[in-house]
Order: C-alpha cells, then sequence, then structure tokens
C-alpha cells in the first residue's frame, strides 16, 4: 500500500526522468493507437466470420503500421475552397488536446527507474481529472474547424453535427463522474485509485461482509452513463453519426488526405484509449489487480501494475469495438434525445441521490445497510414510480394501437402515419422479386428460409441449408490445376 | 507549484512538434500530381454547390445546443468543488446544491417542455 | 502579510505567454475573418487559463479552460458559422479619418488605464496562496476545498443567483432561436421512417451502379450474385446499358456459368462462390 503516490510525490522528478516519462507517454498512446486499429479490425473479422488483416507482420498485426506508412506517400490535396490557415492547423488542434488528456492517468505505483523512486505517472495535481476535460473541450476545436475550413458542403454538416454531439455527451460525461468525486474526496487521478484500493466493508444490519471497493460497484448508474457518454463523445459506432458514410461520406475529414488525415485518425484513436484509461481509473481501480490476482502480494508493487492497468483498457477497447460489431447507428434524432432527455436527468437524480445517501449516513451515524434500506430504497421507490408514470404516458399510442392490434385490427398504426413518400425523382423502384419483406403491421423481418453461407473457420465446407446458392468463401477449384492462381 | 505542471509543457512541445511536422511534411513526402477535379470539394461525383462559400444556412437549433450546453457546464464546474468538498460542506451543502440543481431543472424543463430539445 | 518572491519559471511563463495572449487579442480585433478572430480569442482565453494555473488557482484555470474555451467560444463558432463564412468584415471606412482617430484615442486610453493599474499596483506585495486562503497542509491541496468552502458559505447568494442566471440564459436562447411548429406541420425523422418501412418494399438504401471494380460507369447496372442486373440498381435517369467492362479474369467457365451471355459472371475473376462441389 506504500507503494501507492500521493501528490506530494509529483513534481519531484530530475529533468531526464521527466524526458523519459513524456517520451513514454508519447509512445505508448502511439503503440496503443496502431494496436487498437487492427485488434478492431481482427475483432470485426471475427464478429463478422472474416479473417481480417493477416497478410503484414506477424498474423497481420504490423497492418496498421504500414496503412500509417502509406498514408504518408499519398498525395496531400489542400482544396481550391480551404481557408488554409485553418485547414492547415485543424489536425494540429485535434492531436494535441488527445495527447495531453492522457498525462494525468496514472499507469502504476511508484517504481524504480534507473535509481530513481518515481511513480508511474507523468503529472498529477488536485484538478487531475479536470485536465482530461479541458483537452475534450479543446479536441472539439480540431473537429469543428476541420470541416469548416475545408470549404465543402459534407465536411460542414459533419462538424456541425460532430460538435453538437460532442458537447451534448460531454454534459453526461462530466455528470457522470460527479459521484465518483463525491466518494474519493478528490479530483487527483492517484488520489482516485487510492480510494478504490482494499475491500470496502459493508454492514448490512449487523450482517458484515467484504464487498469490492471499485466505482463501477459502489457507483453502477455513474458507471454505465460514463459508458454511453464517451461512446458518444468519440464519435464511435454506434453514435457516429458525423461520419455517417452513407450520408455525409467521412464526415468532418472528409475532404483530407495523406498525414493530415492521419492525424485525425490518431486523434480519434488516441481519444478512445484515453477514456478507456480513465474508465479503468475511475471505475475499473486503476492499476490495481482485479480480484483473483490481487490475493497475491506482489501483485500492486513494481511494474506488474502496468500490465494489470493495459488489460484493463484493452478489455474496454474492446467493449468499444464490440458495440461498433453489435449495434445499427442510431438516427439523430434519437441519438440527441437520448442525451438530452434520459442521461442528463438521470445523471441529475443519480448525484442527489449518493449525496443524500452519504449526508445521512455521515451525519446520523447509519451503517451502509441501514442508509440502503432508509434512504436508497425510498429514493429508488419515488424514481421508479415516477418513470413508469412518465413511460405509460408516453407510451398511450402505442399502448392503444396494440390494444387494437389484438382486438382484429390488422395494421392499426398505417392510416395515421401514410404521408406520400417521394420516391426519388424518376428512379424505377422495381419491386422486390423475392422473399416476403414485411410483416403484418409493416416493419420487415428476414425472410424465413434464409440461406446462410457456413462460416470459413467451420471444418465442415458444406452449406446450412441443402440447395444454398452460397457455398464458401473458397476458390473455385479449377479444371486443370495452375500455379499462378491463388496469390493476392 | 509549476514543478507539478512542466512535464505537460513537455508533452505538448513533443505533441506538437509531432504534428506540426507531419502536417509541414505532408506535401513535400507524397506526390503531386495536379488535377483540378482533385482541388474541388468532394460531393460523390456530382457538381459541386459552393454552398459554404455562400453563407450556407444551418439549422439554429445548433445554437440552442450549445447554450444549453454552456448552462450545464457552469452547472458541472459548481458541482465539482461541491462533490470533493462534500463531507465537510454537511447538510446544509447537500440542501443548497438540490436548490441550485432545481433552479436549473427549471430552465431544463422550459426547455423541454417547449420543444428545445426535439430534433426533427 | 510576508511575501514571498516570484520564482523564475513564474517569470518565464509570463513573458513567454503574455505576448501570446497580448497577439490572440490584437488578432481578434484586426483579423478579416469572423472565424479567425473567433480563434485568435481562444488563444488568448488558454493563455489566460493558463495564468491562473501559474498563480496557484488551478481549479480556475481549469475551469476557465473548460468554461470559456470549451464552451462559450464553441457557441461563438457555431454562430459565426451559422452566418456564414463570407461574414467579413467590411474596411470602407464611413467616417473620415476614423481610422487614425480610434488608434490616437485607443493607445492614450490603454496608456491611461495601464497607468492607473501600474500605481495601484505598485509595491504590492505578493502573498501566494496561503495568505489568501489560509489554507494548512500545503496549498496545492486545499484549492478546491477551500473555493468550496468560500462558496458555499461566505459567497452562497452569488452562487444561487447564478443559477438564476442560468435560467435567463436558457430562457433567452429559446425565446431568440426556437422555432415553434405546429404539431404535424413537419414530418419529423421519426415519422419519415414510420412512413418509409410501412409504404415501401424497401426501406434501406438502394444498391449502388455497378461502378466499383468492374466498369466505369454509372449506367452498369450492378449485379446480383448470380450474375444478373440488379434493377434496383439502375440509375436516374440514365438507361441503363452493358458497357465494356475489364477482362473477367481467367476463362474457365465451363458452361455451369448463369452470367454466361455477359460474359462471365461478376465473380469469375475473383474466383467465384457459385456451386463448389468438392
Amino acid at each position: 500500500m506504500n507503494d501507492s503516490p500521493t501528490l506530494a510525490d509529483f513534481g519531484q522528478d530530475v529533468w531526464w526522468l521527466v524526458l523519459i516519462k513524456i517520451v513514454g507517454v508519447f509512445a505508448l498512446l502511439v503503440v496503443m493507437t496502431l494496436f487498437a486499429i487492427v485488434f478492431e479490425r481482427k475483432v470485426v473479422a471475427r464478429m463478422q466470420q472474416r479473417s481480417g488483416p493477416n497478410r503484414v507482420g506477424p498474423r497481420g498485426y504490423l497492418q496498421s503500421l504500414a496503412d500509417g506508412l502509406k498514408l504518408a506517400f499519398k498525395e496531400d490535396i489542400m482544396p481550391a475552397l480551404a481557408d488554409r490557415p485553418v485547414y492547415f492547423l485543424a489536425p494540429v488542434i485535434a492531436t494535441i488536446p488527445a495527447f495531453l488528456a492522457f498525462s494525468v492517468i496514472p499507469l502504476g505505483p511508484e517504481v524504480s527507474i534507473l535509481g530513481q523512486r518515481t511513480p508511474l505517472q507523468l503529472i498529477d495535481a488536485p484538478i487531475g481529472v479536470l485536465v482530461v476535460l479541458a483537452c475534450s473541450a479543446m479536441g472539439v476545436y480540431g473537429i469543428v474547424l476541420g470541416g469548416w475550413a475545408s470549404g465543402s458542403t459534407y465536411p460542414l454538416l459533419g462538424s456541425l453535427r460532430s460538435a453538437a454531439q460532442m458537447v451534448s455527451y460531454e454534459i453526461a460525461m462530466g455528470l457522470s463522474i460527479v459521484a465518483v468525486f463525491l466518494y474519493a474526496g478528490t479530483m487527483s487521478t492517484s488520489g482516485i485509485v487510492a480510494a478504490q484500493a482494499g475491500d470496502n466493508r459493508l454492514d448490512f444490519f449487523g450482517l458484515q461482509f467484504d464487498g469490492p471497493s471499485w466505482y463501477a460497484v459502489l457507483l453502477p448508474v455513474s458507471f454505465i452513463i460514463y459508458v454511453i457518454a464517451v461512446v458518444g463523445e468519440t464519435n464511435r459506432a454506434p453514435f457516429d453519426l458525423p461520419e455517417a458514410e452513407s450520408e455525409l461520406v467521412g464526415g468532418f475529414h472528409t475532404e483530407y488526405s495523406s498525414l493530415k488525415f492521419a492525424l485525425f485518425f490518431l486523434a480519434e484513436y488516441v481519444n478512445m484509449v484515453t477514456v478507456s484509461a480513465l474508465a479503468a481509473t475511475l471505475f475499473l481501480g486503476g492499476w490495481r489487480a482485479p480480484w483473483p490476482i490481487s490475493i497475491w502480494d506482489g501483485a500492486n508493487s513494481g511494474w506488474w501494475p502496468l500490465l494489470w492497468f493495459l488489460l484493463k483498457v484493452v478489455a474496454a477497447l474492446f467493449v468499444f469495438i464490440w458495440l461498433r460489431g453489435t449495434l445499427p447507428r442510431l438516427r439523430y434524432d434519437q441519438f440527441m434525445r437520448f442525451g438530452w432527455k434520459v442521461l442528463v436527468p438521470t445523471a441529475l437524480v443519480w448525484i442527489l441521490a449518493v449525496a443524500t445517501m452519504r449526508t445521512v449516513s455521515r451525519e446520523a451515524d447509519l451503517s451502509s445497510g441501514e442508509v440502503a434500506v432508509y434512504v436508497g430504497l425510498p429514493i429508488a421507490a419515488v424514481v421508479l414510480a415516477v418513470l413508469l408514470v412518465a413511460s405509460r404516458k408516453s407510451n398511450e399510442p402505442t399502448r392503444i394501437a396494440a390494444v387494437a392490434a389484438a382486438a382484429g385490427s390488422t395494421n392499426p398504426t398505417e392510416p395515421e402515419v401514410l404521408p406520400p413518400v417521394r420516391t426519388g425523382g424518376a428512379r424505377h423502384r422495381p419491386a422486390q422479386r423475392s422473399g416476403p419483406a414485411r410483416a403484418e403491421g409493416g416493419f420487415p423481418v428476414p425472410p424465413m428460409d434464409l440461406v446462410v453461407p457456413p462460416s470459413p473457420r467451420l471444418a465442415s465446407k458444406e452449406p446450412v441449408a441443402a440447395g444454398a446458392p452460397v457455398a464458401s468463401g473458397r476458390r473455385r477449384p479449377s479444371p486443370t490445376p495452375r500455379k499462378d492462381s491463388d496469390d493476392a | 507549484m509549476l514543478a507539478t505542471y512542466a512535464p505537460l509543457v513537455g508533452l505538448f512541445v513533443l505533441a506538437a512538434g509531432f504534428a506540426l511536422f507531419s502536417v509541414t511534411a505532408a506535401p513535400f513526402i507524397g506526390p503531386r500530381r495536379y488535377n483540378s477535379a482533385k482541388l474541388e470539394a468532394y460531393e460523390c461525383g456530382i457538381e459541386p454547390v459552393d454552398q459554404p462559400l455562400s453563407g450556407g444556412r444551418f439549422p439554429i437549433k445548433y445554437y440552442l445546443t450549445a447554450m444549453l450546453f454552456i448552462v450545464f457546464d457552469i452547472e458541472i464546474v459548481f458541482l465539482y468543488p461541491w462533490a470533493v468538498a462534500n463531507d465537510q460542506l454537511g447538510v446544509f451543502g447537500l440542501v443548497e446544491m438540490v436548490v441550485f440543481i432545481a433552479t436549473v431543472f427549471i430552465a431544463y424543463a422550459y426547455v423541454w417542455r417547449r420543444g428545445g430539445l426535439e430534433w426533427d | 502579510m510576508g511575501g514571498i518572491e516570484i520564482g523564475t519559471a513564474e517569470t518565464v511563463v509570463f513573458w513567454v505567454l503574455g505576448p501570446i495572449a497580448l497577439a490572440g487579442a490584437l488578432g481578434m480585433v484586426l483579423a478579416r475573418n469572423a472565424v479567425h478572430s473567433a480563434l485568435f480569442l481562444v488563444n488568448t482565453m488558454l493563455a489566460l487559463g493558463v495564468f491562473y494555473v501559474v498563480q496557484e488557482a488551478p481549479f480556475l484555470g481549469a475551469v476557465q479552460i473548460i468554461v470559456y474555451t470549451g464552451a462559450i467560444m464553441i457557441l461563438f463558432l457555431f454562430v459565426l458559422m451559422l452566418v456564414g463564412r463570407d461574414s467579413s468584415d467590411s474596411v470602407v471606412e464611413t467616417l473620415r479619418g476614423q481610422r487614425v482617430a480610434a488608434t490616437v484615442l485607443g493607445i492614450g486610453f490603454a496608456g491611461l488605464v495601464g497607468a492607473g493599474i501600474a500605481r495601484a499596483t505598485e509595491g504590492m506585495v505578493v502573498t501566494g496562496l496561503e495568505g489568501v486562503q489560509g489554507g494548512e497542509g500545503g496549498a496545492a491541496d486545499g484549492n478546491i476545498e477551500a473555493i468550496a468552502g468560500l462558496l458555499f458559505t461566505r459567497y452562497l447568494l452569488a452562487f444561487e443567483v447564478t443559477s438564476a442566471l442560468l435560467i435567463t440564459a436558457a430562457v433567452g436562447a429559446m425565446v431568440l432561436a426556437h422555432i415553434e411548429r405546429e404539431p404535424g406541420s413537419r414530418l419529423t425523422q421519426k415519422e419519415r421512417s414510420r412512413a418509409r418501412f410501412l409504404t415501401s418494399d424497401h426501406p434501406q438504401t438502394l444498391p449502388g451502379p455497378g461502378v466499383y471494380a468492374r466498369a466505369n460507369s454509372i449506367a452498369a447496372p450492378g449485379r446480383l450474385p448470380d450474375g444478373s442486373p440488379a434493377e434496383a440498381s439502375y440509375a436516374t435517369g440514365v438507361e441503363p446499358q452493358v458497357v465494356e467492362e475489364l477482362p473477367p479474369g481467367d476463362p474457365a467457365g465451363d458452361g455451369r456459368d448463369p452470367g454466361a451471355g455477359r460474359g462471365h459472371g461478376p465473380d469469375a475473376a475473383l474466383g467465384t462462390t457459385r456451386g463448389v462441389t468438392r
């Protein structure tokens, strides 16, 4: 436990140690970015029954490095209508805060580097987490300016959307971490990690047991709101509306090419790594070993914690990728409504509930179990009642429609929403040739007799259903053996 | 005091140097093959309209979002010191924060009721 | 009230950032393009934030960056973009000699204010954070707690009145910017989406023409897996035609190719996905 650094330990390093740490943080972020890109492509490929990149380097793990190098040798285009200085600076403005934000993340306890004891963290300050927030506030500029300076319609629309989205979800993110500060009593990241150390002794009416002290467990609502908010904040799927490919091409960086584009890409992934690291720090115990490992005494000293920390970050990155592989993109109105009408009020109510419970338990000197029963339950009951009433009220039309459908009406919603849909000009829209495209009541369902090609990984190359038109991703064997057929 | 933040300056210099080097070097490393079509705004192959130049109009909705963002940002900024010092402030601190949040909630409820949070 | 020395680092930061902040302010006034002006102002705001940190008020510095540079300047940028990029300043002088007079008066005023401030602050003792907040246990630890202690007790009224100010801001923005719509006068995204699903057999985007990989024309229709043209991909207003395609690779056609009429199927070169028997 005495490895745990305090605020007084920072700002004491000799200059070369500071240099090593700076370069270390920079290199870590670049490597994590390269890794995250390959990791994402491989994981998504696996989720989609593909192989993913497997050509460059061992098992394809150098693919993103090759891509990055390739980008450097692409033509750098400055659009004719671009606002030159701003177009030039926007990638820089996007990149710098992305790197700076990571500086307050604690990577480990005090370690010894070349004989010097030093915390494995670049800086820490009483305002710790606020540095991350300030940097994410600055990161919006890179996007807004990049889109604006391109002098093109898609990027401008993309950047406006993106900025509106980032600021909306920044509110939810800012509110979600208030409860963490409330519990930890500090905003310094190393202090928050230290506050999650050890077991959390719970007292439930005399029944004592040790619970985990991760804030993800103690403050689950905060954690969930944080996770959702940072996905919106980093413009990742399913909230990737600013670069919805089918609508806005690439969003704010449509006009960018070469290394300028690479910088935007880098900034996006560095931001992803940073919010993952912040999630690990604020909610998942930071660099401290998770439970089964923490039984081992040496788990929280030396360089081991760096490993636990990186594992937590990779786990968080995996969730990002998982979401992308699973969820369809939201509609813009759904997205904004969710941010402003669900996340923000939930976070506010949660903060007040937590603060009330904490204050009552402190003032009345109650045990945690008593507080949960006397304060937590009533608050939860009130919140649930309000939500129930609200949702019943807002779902009234749907309920009426459902009742009507049960009473025999085949398509209850159709008459009220049937404005003439303008089909795109002279475009010929042939009727669908095959497949029962729609269910009764409107929404389409996949055809029931859908034939799924077998997984290329499975040993059996047989189609799933008899008479399947598609067999496998394999090449058709040539009638005569050729030697030059199977490259590329 | 300043020694605490000195590494931040170092990282800033490194990141800025890297980024500036990249954007400056890009035109020299890559090939340059002039083509007027490349310099036009990309609009998926159709003739580009120079909307942003001539002052394209955008939904005023974004203004409202930014304004609400400021309102809540300021609220959050007040919440942070309150949360950190919560143990010292006691019941009184809780009550005043409830009053504060309730007051801001009036603004929020007003905007909600008027339909300011709806996107169409 | 014992004074403390101003360290070298603080002095260096001041003399480096001071000119930058000043340059930002001047640039904001002098830039012709409104967005450039806003960017210069962002620069100044950032420098001010760093100044706060240097003066041992890290919380204030962070708040300055989060609220002013992060939120308020973004609002400015939004408004400037709403207006359009060409809203540059007019350089026509409407009053003759206005520019010269403004310069002279401006410099005079700056001198006056500067002299006043210099006189007022002359001989002031630097006390540091502890002198102001009386924090114990290291000033670096106590900044936020000290602010909270003052803000939520002594300046309670100001704090609560801020919330009223925020209401005013929100209501003002609504009055200015909100467009009241008759319900049903314009379809929302939700209604459009529902209508698309209910009325059309093809709710998603239609398939694109077959320009990729095979032909260089939007007149070439996309191909279905069996090689026949996808009718839904016919481009608007363009007569679909069979265009000259890239060579389909190895003509290993063995008569089983359903797309044989149009050369070989689109997948012939890539190796087909059809009818593998092994």
